[in-house]
């Protein structure tokens, strides 16, 4: 417990005693960690918003004309009994134009002009999540459009497809990004820790013939590079706090008008938690790799 | 206590040193006389684990120094106490910290580090200056630290290496006069030094060297 409370106090004693260091350290890695968080957030409010837009898009059953009641229910059956299917509703002929005039008042007219109501039934269908999948859809429209009775199966494809695609261009990029800036910001700590070592080398070895062990002497530079690096992702979280309160404010009315005000949102306590892990175990690995590169020269 | 056979050891084409045998009992204060380059440092530094002997076994305590792994060093050196002639102290750290490193490093608890380097100080004369920075202290009192650094966990050899190197011959005086004291309570001392005034104070055994070889050993050096 007494060693623990010197590891601890040697490695805040390190952070205070290079302080121009330390501080261009968590700077540096804080606006790094920031730049990782921002595709981090779009993702992950574009992901949130794709859920919210994917749980509208439905599955339109459009049914054959001059159908029996029968034929109707029976293939009402058959769509519950689908696994796929969450939800459902039939929409008759009439209602599909009651639909028409209240979407298209200035159109309705054409539709008048044909006598008779040219507008099928139809079953509007809402997938399961898991079902929701583009490949998913396409099998199952084809196999629903060969049952008797049905005429049509349309669902807004190209929709589903650019939203899946978008999302896991994304993913690949937020990806990348990351890794990319993790790299960056272990070379950043490590360099600190580098920095710190050959200052303090004088002091290594006054350790180590006072009998200090290897691991005495690394835990606190090992702590040090934890500490830079959680202090960075803690700024990061702060820089990106900022930045999201100030795009909000800016979109403003016209988001509210266009109603993606909902969709935005910042991380998740958990997310955040994760960032906090993810910067103290990036600085702990600079930090380790910095002494490893050390060893000889500093008697570690 | 400590015995040499057959040590021999060169950095490159320099032979540091060759063919060393010395036996050094315990309670006993050795002075290693030398000029420079006559391989006195490279001798202390087998002893504490430092450098390793090209050739030869080291023994202390019967122990095989040679075959240490480097994680039973640190072990080694928390059984002796080392002084150097730069005091090699922690700039940073008051003359308490300072001392009470041996301790913290061994794992020690709160109240006997207090306790130990509250006697070291004492014993060396310097505890009203354990608030005090090093670089703030003389060399005398400086040197006083580092010697009760080296006995705080009551060691049972002190390495000392041209420890009045840096001081004038009244605090030389006062120095080899605790070195003295210390060798009083039963500690083995070895004290490096090329200073024929230590070896008339001390008026021991004196192992003289020279180019890496023992080329004299005779009780009271006078």
């Amino acid at each position: 417990m007494r060693r623990l409370g010197y590891l601890l106090r040697e490695a805040w004693a390190n952070i205070r005693l290079n302080r121009t260091t330390s501080l261009v350290a968590v700077v540096t890695t804080g606006f790094t960690l920031a730049c990782l968080g921002v595709f981090l957030l779009i993702y992950l409010n574009v992901r949130g918003m794709a859920a919210s837009l994917a749980s509208e898009i439905k599955v339109i059953v459009y049914l054959q004309e001059n159908l029996s009641e029968a034929q109707i229910a029976d293939l009402r059956q058959q769509l519950e009994r689908e696994q796929a299917v969450a939800a459902l509703s039939f929409v008759s002929k009439d209602q599909a134009l009651a639909d028409f005039r209240e979407q298209f008042p200035s159109d309705f007219e054409l539709l008048e002009g044909l006598g008779e109501n040219p507008l099928p039934a139809s079953f509007a269908v809402t997938l399961a999540p898991r079902f929701r999948s583009p490949e998913f859809v396409r099998r199952w429209a084809e196999q629903f459009k060969a049952l008797p009775g049905v005429a049509q199966v349309e669902y807004s494809q190209d929709w589903v497809e650019n939203l899946t695609g978008l999302l896991r261009n994304l993913e690949g990029l937020a990806l990348s990004v990351g890794l990319i800036l993790s790299v960056a910001s272990v070379t950043i700590i490590g360099s600190t820790i580098r920095l710190t070592l050959h200052a303090r080398r004088d002091e290594v070895q006054i350790l180590r013939l006072v009998g200090a062990s290897g691991s005495f002497l690394r835990l606190p530079y090992l702590i040090e590079g934890a500490m830079l690096g959680g202090a960075g992702s803690l700024l990061a979280l702060g820089i990106l706090k900022g930045g999201f309160e100030l795009f909000r404010l800016k979109l403003g009315t016209a988001s509210q008008l266009l109603g993606a005000q909902p969709w935005l949102s910042y991380f998740p306590g958990h997310v955040k938690g994760v960032l906090i892990v993810a910067g103290v175990l990036l600085g702990a690995v600079g930090s380790f790799l910095s002494i490893m590169r050390m060893r000889e020269a500093a008697s570690l | 206590m400590i015995q040499l056979f057959h040590i021999s050891k060169a950095y490159g084409r320099c032979q540091a040193l060759s063919d060393i045998n010395l036996e050094i009992g315990k309670g006993e204060f050795l002075l290693l006389m030398g000029g420079s380059g006559a391989g006195k440092t490279t001798l202390l530094k087998l002893l504490f684990g430092g450098e390793q002997a090209d050739e030869g076994q080291l023994l202390i305590q019967g122990q095989n120094i040679g075959k240490l792994s480097p994680r039973e060093v640190p072990l080694l050196r928390r059984r002796m106490g080392i002084v150097l002639q730069d005091f090699r102290l922690l700039p940073k750290r008051t003359v308490y910290e300072n001392v009470a490193l041996p301790l913290v490093v061994a794992g020690a608890s709160g109240a006997d580090t207090r306790r130990k380097v509250s006697e070291a100080l004492r014993s060396v004369g310097v505890e009203h200056k354990k608030e005090q920075l090093p670089p703030s202290l003389s060399a005398g009192e400086q040197q006083r630290v580092c010697i009760a650094r080296a006995i705080v966990n009551s060691p049972l050899i002190l390495l000392a290496d041209e420890p009045t190197g840096n001081l004038d011959p009244h605090l030389t005086s006062e120095i080899i006069e605790l070195f003295k004291m210390i060798n009083a309570r039963g500690t083995t001392v070895i004290l490096a030094t090329h200073d024929p005034q230590v070896m008339k104070q001390v008026n021991r055994r004196v192992v003289t060297m020279q180019h890496g070889k023992l080329v004299g050993d005779q009780q009271g050096g006078a």
